[in-house]
This record gives C-alpha cells, structure tokens and sequence, in this order.
C-alpha cells in the first residue's frame, strides 16, 4: 500500500494545511492549529455547532465546515479522538452567544474528550448540549442505540442541525433536530480492501484478496459477516433490504440516500450501486429527494462503500433544501 | 522511603524507554482487536509525559499534573485519555503533598478507577485496562515499600493479563469482535503489563541496591 507523503508525523498538519490552502473559506484555529472553523464566522446570535473527531475521514469532519451545516470542528490524530484542548477551543471558537451544541459521532474518545471540554467549560458560562451520530445498523441492534457508531450518515445531522441553527432556532431547537436527523438515518458499510495508517508497517486488518466484509465500520471494524466478492447488484440488494429491516419508528415515504464511497473505489463502482439502490428503494414504495453519490466520509484509502438512508418527513426534507455551503457540499 | 517527583520522573523515563521496543508488540496486539496503533500512540503519549519535566516538579501533584497534560495533548484517543485522566485524578488527590507513601498508592489507585469508570464508560469484567487497575488497587492494598509494591504490582498486573485472555472482550472496538476476541489479550491489559514490568523491575533492583 504506497501513499504519498512525507514524515508520517507531519500528516494530519500537512493535510490540514493543505485544506485551509485549497479551500480559503476554512481556517486552522487554536494553539496547536487543531481547530478548523469558518473564516467568516456566523454573525452573534445564532446556535453554534461544533463537531471533531480522529483524522483520515475527509471530507467528514472538518470538511463540512460552512454556513448553514458546522461552525468548527477539532481535529485528531488519524483514528483517535481530537484532544480536550482542540475540543475547548472548537467549543469556544463556535459560540455566538447561544451555546453550542456538540455533534459528532459515537466513539470512546471523542465522548471522553468532548465530555471533559465541556466540564473545562463549565465556569465560561458557555451553555451545551451533545448529540452523537449512531447511525451504522452493523454495531448494534435497535434497541442498542448506546453501541452504534456514527458513520457517514453523521452529515445528515450536520445537515439538518445546521440549517436550523442559521434559521434561528435556539438550543434546544437545534439540539431536538440533531437528535430527530441522527435517529431518522441508517446506515451500512462494506468493505472490499483496508487502509494502513501511516504510521503502520502493515493495513488495519486483513482481508482476502477475493473477500468483502459486510457491515464494516470506518476504522475496519468487524460486521456481520465476510465472504467470498460478489456482484454489485447482489450487494446492493442486500444493504437495502438491511436497511430497510431496520426502519426508524416515523418513517414515511421519502428518503434521501447517501451512497458513499470509502476512499478508494471508484465513482462508477458508486454509480453502479447507486443506480440498484434506486430500483430497490423504490420498488419498496420510496421516492428519493436529493441523492448524494461520492467520497463523503471516507477511510483513507479503503475500498468499499456505504449507503445510508435518511428518513423524511416534512421538518427534516425542509432542512435538508435549505441552502448551505462547504467545500464538500452545496446546497442552493 | 516514599514517592516523591524525582522518582516519578524517573519511573515515566523508565516507561518512556520501554515503551520504544514495545511499540510494535503492542501494534500488533491491536491490530487484532483494532486498528493497530496502540503501541504508536502509546509510544507518543509516554514519550511526550517522558519529556514534561516531571522529575523537576515541585511536588508529587505537579508532577502528576505535568504528566496529564503532557498526555492530554498527545492524544485524544480513548486509551491515552483514560490514562492522562488517571494522572490528573492523582494530582488532584495529591495537592500540596511533597511525597507520597507507598502504602497510600491503593487507596490512591482505587479513586483513580472511579474516575476512569465514570469517564470511560466501561465496567470491571469488561476485560479492558480498568481490570488491570483494579488488580492493582487489590495487590496494593497491603504494601508498605517500594520492594513489596514493585513485586505485587508486576505480579497482579500479569496475572490480570492472563486471567481475561480467554474471556470476551466487552469495550470498545474490540467488543464488535464478541467471542472472537477470546483468547487474544486487551491491548491496554497488555500494555499496563508490560509497562509496569518495566518500571517496577527496576524498582526492585533499586530497592535490593538500597536496602
């Protein structure tokens, strides 16, 4: 596995400086540049989000950096939580005078460093909440919403969240509509290939050479099951009907989906899925709104993809047109 | 003789030494059950309390509290947190004491454990680092030197390690690895071994010099 860098030391840095050089609406904020925020921050008075977590997923976290989806976001090492620092100061940088609410996705650290900021915070008068992305259907049942990691579907919550909080809505608004998006959003992975962290001499996990993983996590978490490749409509077929097994109480019928790829599989390998996911879904009675196809929360250079469905009902398909805009995503 | 900074110091540059021909060891234990880079990160964290002028603190909660936010600021993992949370708590309990004795590090040790059990969410049994501590808080508990501590930590510490080997690991990443985990050692357990072998070897050599 070859990648193009330089001292494995440097690579979040590098990268990040690399990001605010290419996108100029981002900037690296905090003493140890570890924060990415707006350039132009949101005027006073309205809800700031903030959101972190371990680095090698972009465009997912800091990507979604904008107006109308995330104020700031602290940055990791690869794979590990953003430290209590980076978490004060994105919760700092992001606050407009009325609080802020901390999105981001279910994993050890980042609860453990999000949960101490806030305690930091506490004497600042900074007023918090924290809602965490549990959308991947492989780590846990329904009823284990506590054991779901967040995947990619956590950018439907910044979606969502976002734009609430650029109408003007206060924090438990903006809080109560994170919390709808995340438990309205499904998702589910597979994996054809890993990734290697650059400081390792070997991938994050082995995988036959003829094998898929279904319902792996981004970090090459085991799924349900491991067999021999197939075809694309066969795993297509079966990511839906996984999904669909599992649908949030108020489900209606409409949809977006998100059919993500995982870092190194090709557009039309998407295109290919997406086009299955499509008939199926609406064989199964579902009209999609706003389909995204592309790297949008990915692992570094593995290969494999993810589809998530965000359920709709009138509050959430309005938040979801609302306009925004970040590198990654733009919406009117 | 008791704890004091220099010896604290001392001991972090113990693990600090150590944690360099562990790196891979402990990669690779973590790249059964994760994603391979406890030993790296751990490397770092070790390395970073290794270089914040501990042994010079003023007394043992400095010392305690340069090593948490030397850790804090390498990592925001959930190991490195954990631990960098643990040294904070020492500090805390330790304010104003310019040493502190060995028959207190149980007591010490066991508020720690809250602490961590709060923060991290796991529970005793889990098989993750909180059961090597506890190990430590019950071996602890009847020590009155630095020879007696070294010798019962090294040996609780291992023991821990061996009994959870073949139980199911119930935290983190590793516990979406169910029964498959059976048999393989919790990267924290392993490290918390290996680490204080490290630094409590050499505590009973220099409690044999001394004595």
């Amino acid at each position: 596995m070859k990648k193009l860098i330089n001292d494995p030391a440097h690579y979040v840095d590098e990268a990040l400086d690399g990001l605010t050089l290419a996108f100029p609406s981002l900037v690296r904020d905090g003493a140890a540049g570890r924060v990415i925020r707006r350039t132009h921050p949101a005027s006073r008075g309205k809800v700031g989000i903030a959101t972190g977590g371990g680095f090698g997923h972009l465009p997912l976290f800091a990507g979604y950096v904008g107006c109308g989806l995330v104020d700031t976001c602290s940055v990791g090492n690869v794979f590990e939580g953003p430290n209590v620092d980076s978490c004060i100061e994105a919760i700092r940088l992001a606050d407009g005078g009325r609080g802020v609410l901390r999105l981001y996705g279910n994993y050890g650290g980042d609860r453990m460093n999000f949960d101490m900021a806030g305690e930091m915070l506490e004497d600042e008068g900074i007023a918090c909440t924290t809602v965490l992305g549990t959308d991947d259907i492989a780590s846990g049942g329904p009823d284990q919403p506590a054991r779901r990691r967040g995947v990619a579907g956590l950018i439907y919550a910044y979606k969502a969240a976002g734009a609430a909080a650029r109408s003007g809505s206060d924090l438990d608004e903006v809080t109560r509509i994170a919390a709808k998006a995340v438990a309205a959003t499904r998702t589910i992975g597979v994996g054809l290939a890993a990734c290697r962290l650059p400081s390792a001499a070997k991938p994050s996990f082995d995988l036959g050479d003829d094998e898929i993983e279904m319902g792996i996590g981004i970090h090459g978490e085991p799924g349900i099951w491991r067999d021999k490749l197939r075809p694309a409509d066969m795993i297509a077929d079966e990511m839906v009907e996984r999904l669909l097994a599992d649908l949030p109480p108020a489900a209606g019928g409409e949809v977006s989906v998100l059919m993500n790829g995982l870092g190194a599989t090709p557009m039309e390998e998407l295109l290919i899925l997406y086009r299955r996911v499509r008939a199926q879904l609406q064989g199964a009675g579902l009209t999609i709104v706003a389909p995204l196809v592309g790297n949008y929360v990915t692992s570094m250079e593995m290969q494999g993809a993810s589809l998530s469905i965000f359920h709709l009902d009138a509050e959430l398909k309005a938040l979801l047109a609302a306009p925004a805009d970040c590198p990654f995503w733009r919406v009117g | 003789m008791s704890i004091d900074a220099s010896r604290i110091g001392a001991a972090i540059g113990r693990a600090a030494g150590a944690v360099q021909t562990l790196e891979q060891e402990l990669n690779q234990a973590d790249a059964k059950l994760g994603d391979g880079d406890t030993g790296s990160m751990l490397a770092r964290v070790v390395g970073a309390m290794a270089q914040s002028g501990a042994a010079d603190a003023t007394d043992v909660s400095d010392a305690f509290g340069k090593l948490a936010r030397a850790g804090m600021s390498a990592t925001g993992s959930s190991l490195g947190t954990l631990i960098s949370g643990a040294f904070l708590s020492l500090s805390k309990q330790t304010k104003g004491r310019a040493t502190v004795d060995w028959s207190d590090l149980s007591r010490l040790l066991a508020i720690v454990l809250d602490g961590m059990i709060a923060r991290g969410g796991a529970s005793l049994g889990d098989k993750t680092v909180l059961d090597s501590v506890h190990a430590l808080v019950l071996a602890l508990a009847d020590v009155s030197d630095g020879a007696q501590a070294a010798t019962a930590a090294r040996v609780s510490a291992n023991d821990a390690l061996h009994r959870y080997r073949d139980l199911p690991c119930r935290m983190g990443r590793a516990k979406f690895f169910g029964d498959k985990s059976v048999g393989l050692d919790d990267p924290g357990m392993l490290a918390c071994a290996k680490l204080v072998d490290a630094v409590a070897g050499a505590e009973t050599e220099f409690a044999n010099i001394t004595t």
